[in-house]
């Protein structure tokens, strides 16, 4: 093992715990004691541990237990983290409306196509004669065909016309 | 090599007890709590430098605990969980109170102002000016390791004073082994260096 490998090490050994390096304790106390800079490094190390002891922490407060026993109680009183606890969030409520809505259009217009397909289906005639399907061509003509009103209405414009034509081009 | 079997062994039965928390048992739960409370003070405390902050961050370590018991799985050493839940904690909230407090880094030479008292100084044996003294060299080991970057710092803070190996380290940190290492190292030489001047006083 040389220096630098020596060096990465020496944060564990200079706060005394040997237990996280897997390299033997010996090989290491053995490069220390025939390496001065190393053996250096190590006491400068150990002086900055025993520096940094002295930042103590405090105890838990006296209270500690009383206030987490108290806020452990409401966590334990609140209803289970289930899907309804979200919706007590504004945010949530309103992206769930969101989705009931869209939920609701989905269906609505499914339902509805579903309702002009059965109708459509219902209303064909079995099989007799040409089916009628409004807006095709042959079902404009089969209507036209039937509606004498109609043909009586182009009979009064045919004569409107001629009149027309015979006043302007007189 | 005998102290890691203990800790292996303590982290084995730590699993087990969250797995009985996990099954409703309340009591393993306040066990855990008791067995755990002082070292989680202490690391939110460091990290926070505020007591009150540090002992309600805690306890909401704690409650996150108890809220997740339904859904733990052991994959890890129960300290490496725990302490994952912490550092993402308090990580989270210095950022959301960094802009709270502007006069962080003042704050920390002037330990009184915090609580109206020092209990890291609590120490009357001493005279007036070895009082002083130790206030600054303290304030200067909180500033130093404040300042270090953000995963050195929590790396030396559970390596010198949760007495957590690099494997552990690295499993909180989400870093290899060896990365670990050299974060350690690089966070050590940067101490080492800065507070040279307050070792050789000694």
């Amino acid at each position: 093992m040389n220096c630098n490998q020596i060096r990465e090490l020496l944060p564990d050994l200079a706060a005394g715990m040997h237990a996280s390096t897997p390299e033997p304790t010996i090989e290491i106390e053995k490069h220390i004691a025939s390496c001065a800079a190393c053996a250096a490094h190590l006491r400068d190390l150990q002086k900055t541990m025993a520096l940094l002891d002295e930042w103590q922490a405090p105890e838990p407060s006296p209270y500690f237990d009383t206030r987490f026993e108290a806020r452990l109680r409401e966590e334990m009183a609140r209803p289970a983290a289930g899907w309804l606890s979200w919706l007590r969030r504004p945010a949530w409520a309103m992206s769930a409306a969101g989705v009931v809505l869209a939920g609701a259009l989905v269906v609505g217009i499914g339902s509805k196509s579903y309702i002009f397909q059965t109708e459509a289906i219902s209303t064909n005639p079995p099989s007799l004669g040409l089916p009628v399907e409004p807006g095709t061509a042959v079902g404009d003509l089969q209507a036209l065909e039937r509606n004498d009103d109609l043909y009586a209405d182009f009979d009064m414009l045919d004569e409107l016309q001629v009149q027309d034509d015979v006043t302007a081009n007189p | 090599m005998a102290n890691s079997i203990v800790t292996t062994d303590a982290a084995v039965s730590d699993v087990d007890v969250m797995l009985r928390v996990k099954t409703g048992d309340e009591s393993a739960f306040a066990y855990l709590v008791q067995k755990y409370r002082r070292p989680m003070v202490g690391f939110m405390h460091r990290l926070c430098h505020n007591p009150a902050t540090a002992e309600e961050l805690a306890q909401e370590v704690f409650l996150r605990v108890y809220r997740s018991r339904a859904s733990y799985e052991p994959s890890a050493k129960f300290t490496t969980w725990l302490y994952r839940i912490a550092t993402n904690l308090a990580v989270n909230h210095a950022r959301d109170t960094r802009h709270e407090r502007p006069e962080n880094t003042l704050r920390l030479d002037e330990p009184d102002q915090e609580t109206g008292k020092t209990p890291d100084l609590a120490d009357e044996s001493l005279t007036a000016e070895e009082q002083i003294l130790k206030r600054e060299r303290l304030a200067a080991i909180r500033s130093k390791v404040n300042a270090l970057p953000e995963r050195q710092r929590l790396a030396v803070i559970m390596h010198k004073y949760q007495q957590m190996d690099y494997r552990e380290i690295a499993g909180v940190l989400k870093l290899s082994e060896s990365a670990t290492k050299s974060l350690l190292f690089r966070a050590y030489e940067t101490l080492r260096e800065q507070l040279k001047e307050f070792v050789s006083g000694k």
